[in-house]
């Protein structure tokens, strides 16, 4: 089923504030700041924005951002469900939009105080019994202290490691990739700090079989980018990241970082099936992706991603990244920014950054040959997945 | 006491080592009456009688040992030569008035037959210097019991050491830190101090009001009886709103767990697992893994449902390790592996078991069978007696080598009391094997936890026959 946008849409602006552990200023501000530098990154004007799409968690509304950014006329502006899933779904909407001419210019943003105000990692045990079906999918596992997304996660981990005998070294290997990269990035949050192997079997447990520095940071900070036609895209003076492929999935009996019911939980089936999509879209197979960024919440489900999208079999992940395939040199180079491990934890909206950074040739951790660079977005829930590539 | 004083009182407490008791001759020889209220009360929760029943020789379980010269309900009269009563007189008159037992050793020589009347003579091993430990500051004390029959054969003996001490009392650091945990548990919101409440829709109703009941509802669909957890609330199969549900028979198996760590729920008693198990029905759970070490869990074990109260008004349905059945063919010597793990038993410490353990091994303190004097013990109910504990244990490990092995001694270290209300759960493995004359020798170790910690560590040694099944 072929996409009636693909190759006809592209990123031209990226725009973040600093990533932090404390921003000292509101989402609102951050929201602006990051929409701002977007609309100079893509050269572009406020007055030329006419949609704009977020997340249905984003506390900003649309409506205060264009008051502070001077955007007066807006005619699409919708919002993605489903947390980090949204991320890649932001971008697959604001490239509908301009696709269809629903808008010209559609600014796509997050913005949150995750660290200082609104910690996701502290768990749902407040949330009010009420009688509405997102708080009864609760009560299937919080009465019985599975309260955080880590110990959610680590559910899938466990299974993973039981079926396919990856161990917990396998995880770290992830999380040293992701800070060797983060190292070398001056915006990242551990910039100049690689961690080893061995670092990360010493740090202490969060949740069995998850430890520490198998976690994703939390972070203060917003991200903004702008979207338009391609052939708007190359009126502009900056290099457009072409949308190859922009998708979203959701599978049979999906449920909230929490599918434990499927026959088998080792996988990730709407990663499957954004993978299947992108590829039909884009015409390219796994053999043509450069890089990637792979959401990394948490370091085990970097995992299943690589076998979702065809970089090796199943279940022989663990094998694929063992000599450094994922790591600047090797055969995918992933999370070139560090990371949410790394970098910061922005719902998966930097990552997208990173990935538009790669397609112009300008990130810290640049492989020498990038034509088209995977994205995607949160995993163990109802996701989304890009394919951006030079204009070539 | 000064530094003199102590090496004194201590040389004195030696002066009794090395010597001997006047024997003492049970009252009845070994009998069949005995032995059935033995076996009964060691009987595992549901197993069979014919397994739970003394052997078809009608011979005494090993671990009936030092039951025969317990005294009874008629305290014996006081034997003054007693070197270990004369011992812990003089520590009690000393302060070291608290006493637990901490290790016992028995060695069994051969299965005793019904109609032998057996004599059980005490000596003092040891007397150790001053320890300190957790409990407090005093001595362990070890003693010997050799049984001999009528003829004078020896048939079995039993090493048992005490810890005589004066309740250690809590510094003020210690006194410090309580009182800020106090303060800091004071702080935490009321409705934070239970698990989360929840959340139902008239749709999801039934399951909770089936946890109430102490039951595993899954939802069936009355149209085509398809099973759906978490519930739907239409039929994706047939279109039926029409949802009733089905009882699970409660068996299930591990699919997959975690145990969270960090950060801490105030509600929650850590350690703790949080188990995906795969109903019996087909349907899996997020539940509860309990009554089991995390260490000890694995996927793919056997679990079975316990409905369990969690706090006022909240009844959640969990799983434990399904007990294992009692093995009715013998093991061969050549079928076991040094690190073979033997199946978990959970055991529910029920008033009902510590008293028919207590009376079953004829040990009538009244800790065992009063709640009140266990309360002035400084437990808040009664709790197990340590040959209960050698029984049960001798047991767990005769059920996984079958009838015809035999058990050949136990060395065991009792730990956190198995107080009423709460559930041991026997674990072990296969230390090392040795092959003898006829026979091979294995050494299980085990271990019993209850909600306190480790109640017992130690070692059981059987005897395997070797070669095909006869």
């Amino acid at each position: 089923m072929a996409m009636s946008f693909s190759g006809k849409t592209a990123i031209v602006g990226i725009g973040a504030t600093d990533f932090s552990k404390c921003s000292g200023r509101s989402t609102l501000r951050l929201a602006v700041e990051a929409c701002e530098a977007a609309i100079r990154d893509a050269g572009v004007t406020p007055d030329m924005i006419d949609g704009m799409v977020t997340y249905t968690v984003d506390d900003n509304h649309e409506i205060d951002v264009c008051r502070s950014l001077g955007v007066d006329r807006l005619t699409h502006f919708s919002r993605i469900h489903h947390s980090g899933g949204a991320a890649c779904g932001t971008i697959h909407q604001a490239a509908m939009a301009v696709a269809s001419g629903a808008a010209t210019y559609c600014l796509v943003y997050r913005a949150f105080n995750e660290r200082s105000e609104t910690r996701f990692g502290v768990g749902v045990q407040e949330r009010a019994p009420l009688p509405t079906p997102m708080e009864v999918d609760f009560s299937w596992s919080s009465p019985f202290g599975l309260l955080t997304p880590a110990s959610w996660v680590a559910m899938f981990a466990q299974r993973y490691m039981h079926e396919y005998g990856a161990t917990t070294e396998d995880f770290g290997r992830v999380a040293v990739a992701c800070r060797r990269h983060a190292a070398n990035n001056p915006a990242a949050f551990f910039y100049k700090q690689p961690i080893t192997l061995e670092d990360h079997q010493n740090s202490r447990w969060i949740v069995k079989p998850l430890r520490l520095l198998d976690c994703c940071q939390e972070s203060d900070g917003g991200q903004a980018m702008v979207v338009t036609t391609l052939e708007r895209a190359r009126d502009l003076t900056g290099k457009p990241a072409v949308i190859r492929a922009a998708v979203q999935g959701s599978c049979d009996d999906q449920q909230m970082m929490k599918s434990y019911y499927r026959k088998s939980i080792t996988g990730i089936p709407e990663m499957g099936l954004c993978a299947e999509q992108v590829y039909a879209e884009s015409g390219l197979s796994a053999a043509d992706i450069d890089a990637a960024v792979l959401y990394d919440h948490f370091t085990p489900l970097v995992l299943p991603q690589l076998e979702e999208f065809g970089f090796c079999k199943r279940g022989e992940a663990k094998d694929f990244i063992r000599d450094g395939a994922i790591e600047i040199g090797g055969r995918l180079p992933i999370n070139t920014h560090g990371g949410q491990i790394g970098e910061a934890y922005l719902h998966g909206m930097n990552g997208i950054a990173e990935g538009v950074r790669l397609v112009r040739g300008q990130s810290w951790n640049q492989p020498k040959k990038l034509d088209n660079v995977l994205v995607t977005a949160a995993s163990a829930v109802p996701t989304s997945a890009l394919i951006l590539s030079r204009d070539y | 006491m000064t530094a003199t004083e102590d090496t004194a009182f201590l040389e004195t407490l030696r002066s009794y080592v090395g010597r001997t008791g006047a024997p003492q001759t049970a009252r009845d020889p070994v009998n069949s009456a005995t032995i059935r209220n033995w076996c009964d009360a060691m009987r595992f929760d549901g197993e069979a009688l014919e397994t739970a029943a003394p052997d078809d020789k009608g011979r005494a379980p090993p671990a009936m040992l030092a039951v025969w010269t317990m005294p009874g309900a008629i305290p014996r009269e006081f034997d003054p030569d007693c070197p270990r009563g004369k011992v812990f007189m003089l520590l009690q008159q000393a302060g070291f008035a608290s006493m637990i037992g901490v290790n016992t050793e028995e060695e069994y020589f051969r299965p005793l037959e019904i109609g032998e009347l057996l004599t059980g003579t005490l000596s003092l091993l040891d007397v150790s210097e001053q320890k300190s430990t957790a409990l407090g500051v005093g001595y362990f004390v070890t003693t010997l019991t050799e049984f001999k029959n009528q003829k004078g054969e020896r048939v079995g003996t039993w090493k048992f050491r005490t810890f005589n001490f004066k309740p250690r009392q809590p510094t003020e650091e210690e006194l410090a830190k309580k009182k800020q945990r106090q303060e800091q548990q004071a702080k935490i919101p009321k409705h934070l101090l239970v698990r989360p409440r929840p959340a139902m829709m008239k749709e999801t109703a039934f399951f909770w009001e089936g946890a109430q009941a102490g039951e595993l509802r899954i939802q069936q669909c009355r149209g085509c009886q398809r099973l759906a957890h978490p519930p739907v609330v239409r039929c994706p199969a047939c279109g039926s709103y029409d949802l009733g549900y089905r009882v699970a028979s409660g068996k299930a198996t591990l699919y997959s767990f975690v145990e969270p760590v960090h950060p801490p729920m105030p509600f929650m008693r850590y350690p703790y697992v949080v188990g995906v198990v795969e109903l019996e029905e087909g349907t899996r759970l997020i539940t509860n893994i309990v009554h089991c070490a995390p260490e000890l869990v694995r996927i793919g074990m056997p679990l079975e449902l316990v409905s369990q109260q969690t706090d006022p008004g909240l009844k959640l349905p969990m799983f434990r390790p399904a007990a294992p059945s009692v093995n009715r063919q013998t093991r061969r010597f050549e079928e076991v592996q040094t690190g073979e793990e033997l199946p978990l038993r959970p055991i529910d410490v029920t008033t009902r078991r510590i008293v028919a353990g207590a009376i079953a091994t004829r040990d009538f303190e009244d800790i065992h069978h009063e709640a009140a004097a266990a309360r002035r013990a400084g437990l808040p109910d009664l709790f197990m007696n340590i040959l209960t504990t050698n029984g049960l244990c001798t047991r767990y490990v005769q059920a996984w080598a079958g009838p015809q092995a035999s058990v050949t001694g136990i060395n065991i270290r009792l730990g956190a009391p198995n107080v009423a209300g709460d559930t041991m759960t026997l674990s072990g493995v296969v230390e090392s094997r040795t092959a003898l004359e006829h026979r091979g020798q294995v050494v299980v170790r085990l271990s019993g936890r209850n909600d306190l910690g480790d109640h017992v560590t130690g070692t059981v040694t059987v005897e395997l026959p070797l070669g095909g099944r006869s």
